[in-house]
């Protein structure tokens, strides 16, 4: 085994080696081919290759000196109207040396910009075309704003089908001379369905626990590691527990700051999937509707979904004959 | 008998004044000029926010040049005649003791603009043939009833400011050390960060909290934001949860001068524990949650009339939900969670922080993406295999503390760091 975190090591170094997204990965394999890109924007739920295929893209155009030609900046941590500014336009007009006239500069999370720094991204990208490329990442393409879609190729990304997941896994426990377990394939799809840099994360979790990878070390190495597991907090909560579970969601939005919109769109996911009456689905999932709308007008995280957490201890209540 | 600590530690020489040193510096100047006759600016305005160490430096400069300083409080002496009285015959002759000597008029702001009309201009005309050196202070220097102090021909001005946070954090350790208290770094870090650079607040919060204690914790700080509310709150408290009318509920409430925020907070972490018919507990949470819905309506229409709605759900609202629930045996009150889990974890989260970006640099993802998608997988590693552990250690450039904080233990550190060494 060796000791980085693997979802680097495996991480493809040029488009060839990508074995998901194919006709998106053929198309910026013509791009590279013909020593020209478009700016572009790759949108897609987390883990299904953009921010790779971006850096892909970039290590065939330039080779293996293509850090010099690239910058990587994400949105999420410098997302103020002073970064584009100054960072972005300074990086943006200068040219840059070879036989490629442009440089490239991904910006990730691109969705989580404010509009007043999209507008004046606009004009940059407008501007210094000539000398620079850009590539924007993002989880969904409709919070990037109409006139930047419009300058920019598309690319749609999409959760790794199952079996080209379990392919990639395979190759990597092969790699690192691991014991992964038919079932144990199956927990990791179930809990990352298709969010690839959460399963090779999960595979190497449980690698660490030194066993052969089977579905139930995948599931406590998952549940420890998933600081949002909603089925816990349900099941406390209908346990009876309001106090605990009340404990665990603090903890859910203080510590590991998880934000109430994520906690309440997976509570209503694992509510279709527990264990309960039908109608009590429905009925809870009045509830759920109520707070999701509550925390859109800005009420707070922690008191609205408490809110909700007695609902379940009611529920739990009812179940037990109450 | 106890002294105040504020007296008892009272600044004995410069080194121990806390800030302002260039502020003092000039002060000091000033004074000393006096020895070579009269100076053009024959007072000093001193100004700044309370707590600072005006009348501090005032105190301990005259003290070490020797000058006898005749203090009065300029709020006590408002008229024209009693100033006249008190400054302008002790600013005509020397000190009984043949000592030199400095007047000093404190607390200005007391002086009222129209009211004690005739004060200022009394006071500017006793500096104008005063011979010995007059220092006014007060903490709002701008204020138009002091304009004529901002001749700069006549008045030296200079301003105090709040000391930084280091010293004044300094400056509670030497008490503590005096005192024979043992105090923890993040109490004593908390009492500051209240005092917002007030150092007599700041000394009289730490006495009020550590004197007669061996001990002092972070635990037994906390409390001091309701320092004198607690009782109040628990009688509130009782009165929401086990009020039988509106009325009683909202009129506990209303009576009970505490913060409306900190009154729900409270509330909030108590009602759960009073409700144990789920139905109840039910409602009991729901009219809570309304109650915060009315104050983020508040807070964003800035409609205040909204307030009422607020008040009447998080009291009553909560009160009329009961009718069987009868808990049994005495349960206490409790500090509100959520409070004390905001500001015990601010460090915690500046830590991960500075994880998240390491990885960052990494794994080209966001800061945030790294604490929430990477950083609890590495944890589980951290957990349970120290040679994969040092390993990602270097390959990340984890710090020692970093380790801890992901191993969550200092035998497992300990262990990890071993073999990295190797």
């Amino acid at each position: 085994m060796s000791f980085e975190m693997w979802a680097e090591k495996y991480r493809p170094k040029s488009l060839a080696q990508m074995v998901d997204q194919k006709q998106i990965v053929e198309r910026l394999a013509s791009f590279a081919k013909s020593r020209n890109i478009p700016h572009c924007i790759f949108a897609g739920p987390p883990g299904t290759g953009k921010t790779t295929a971006a850096l892909c893209l970039a290590r065939d155009l330039y080779g293996d000196v293509f850090r010099e030609h690239l910058m990587e900046l994400n949105a999420s941590d410098e997302r103020g109207i002073n970064v584009v500014r100054e960072t972005v336009k300074t990086f943006a007009r200068v040219r840059t040396l070879g036989e490629i006239p442009f440089k490239i500069l991904i910006l990730d999370e691109a969705d989580n910009m404010t509009r007043d720094a999209q507008q004046a991204l606009r004009r940059t990208m407008e501007r210094y075309t000539r000398t620079c490329r850009f590539i924007l990442i993002a989880n969904y393409s409709g919070k990037i704003i109409e006139p930047i879609q419009s300058r920019c190729a598309p690319f749609r990304f999409s959760y790794l089908p199952r079996q080209e997941q379990d392919l990639y896994l395979k190759r990597v426990a092969s790699g690192e001379n691991i014991t992964l377990q038919e079932d144990g394939l199956n927990a990791i799809f179930d809990v990352c369905e298709g969010d690839l840099r959460k399963a090779i994360n999960s595979l190497q979790a449980a690698a660490s626990l030194g066993k052969p990878v089977d579905s139930e070390i995948v599931y406590s190495v998952v549940g420890r590691a998933n600081p949002a597991d909603v089925h816990s907090l349900i099941k406390t909560a209908m346990e009876g527990n309001f106090v605990e579970a009340r404990k665990k969601l603090r903890e859910m939005i203080i510590k590991y700051g998880v934000a109430g919109s994520d906690i309440i769109k997976q509570i209503h996911t694992e509510l279709f999937r527990i264990d309960i009456p039908e109608n009590m689905k429905t009925k809870l999932a009045i509830v759920v509707g109520e707070v999701d709308f509550r925390l859109g007008e800005g009420a707070d995280e922690e008191v609205q979904l408490s809110a909700l957490l007695a609902n379940l201890v009611e529920a739990g209540y009812q179940l037990k004959g109450g | 008998m106890h002294f105040a600590w504020t007296v008892k530690h009272k600044p004995k020489s410069l080194a121990e004044i806390i800030g302002n040193q260039e502020a003092i510096k000039t002060l000091e100047r000033w004074l000393r000029s006096w020895e070579g006759g009269i100076p053009q600016q024959r007072a000093v305005f001193l100004h700044g926010p309370p707590g600072v160490g005006k009348t501090s430096a005032i105190e301990v400069l005259a003290n070490d040049l020797g000058m006898e300083l005749v203090e009065k409080n300029a709020s006590d002496y408002r008229t024209e005649e009693k100033i006249r009285r008190f400054a302008g015959s002790a600013s005509q002759y020397g000190g009984f003791s043949g000592r030199k000597r400095v007047i000093l008029l404190d607390e200005m702001d007391g002086i009222h603009g129209t009211v004690d009309r005739g004060a200022i201009p009394t006071i500017t005309k006793i500096i104008k043939n005063t011979r010995c050196p007059i220092v006014l202070i007060a903490n709002d220097f701008w204020n138009k009833k002091f304009v004529s102090f901002r001749d700069k021909k006549r008045y030296l001005v200079i301003e105090f400011k709040k000391p930084r946070t280091s010293e004044l954090l300094s400056h509670l350790k030497r008490i503590v050390a005096r005192e024979s208290v043992d105090a923890d770094e993040e109490s004593l870090k908390f009492i500051v960060q209240r005092s917002e650079g007030d150092v007599r607040s700041a000394v009289n919060d730490l006495q009020a909290l550590a004197q007669g204690k061996m001990k002092l914790t972070y635990d037994d700080v906390s409390w001091l934001a309701y320092r004198d509310r607690k009782d109040v709150i628990f009688t509130v408290l009782r009165q929401v949860l086990y009020g039988k009318t509106c009325r009683e509920a909202k009129q506990a409430a209303n009576n009970a001068d505490v913060n409306l925020d900190m009154l729900f907070e409270w509330i909030y972490e108590n009602a759960p524990y009073h409700f144990n018919v789920p139905s109840e507990l039910v409602d009991a949470m729901e009219a809570l949650a309304i109650a915060n819905l009315y104050s983020g309506r508040i807070r964003r229409t800035r409609n205040w009339k909204l307030l009422r709605y607020m008040f009447d759900h998080m009291t009553a609202g909560v009160a009329m939900t009961r009718e069987k629930s009868k808990p049994s045996g005495w349960i206490p009150f409790r500090f509100p969670q959520k409070i004390r889990s905001l500001s015990t974890s601010r460090a915690e989260r500046a830590k991960k922080r500075g994880i998240g970006q390491k990885i960052k640099r990494r794994m080209h993802v966001s800061v945030a993406t790294a604490q929430k998608d990477v950083l609890p997988y590495v944890k589980v590693i951290f957990e349970n295999d120290s040679q994969m552990a040092a390993g990602l250690t270097e390959w990340f450039s984890f710090g020692e503390e970093e380790v801890e904080y992901i191993a969550g233990g200092k035998r497992r550190t300990k262990a990890i760091l071993k073999l990295i060494t190797k």
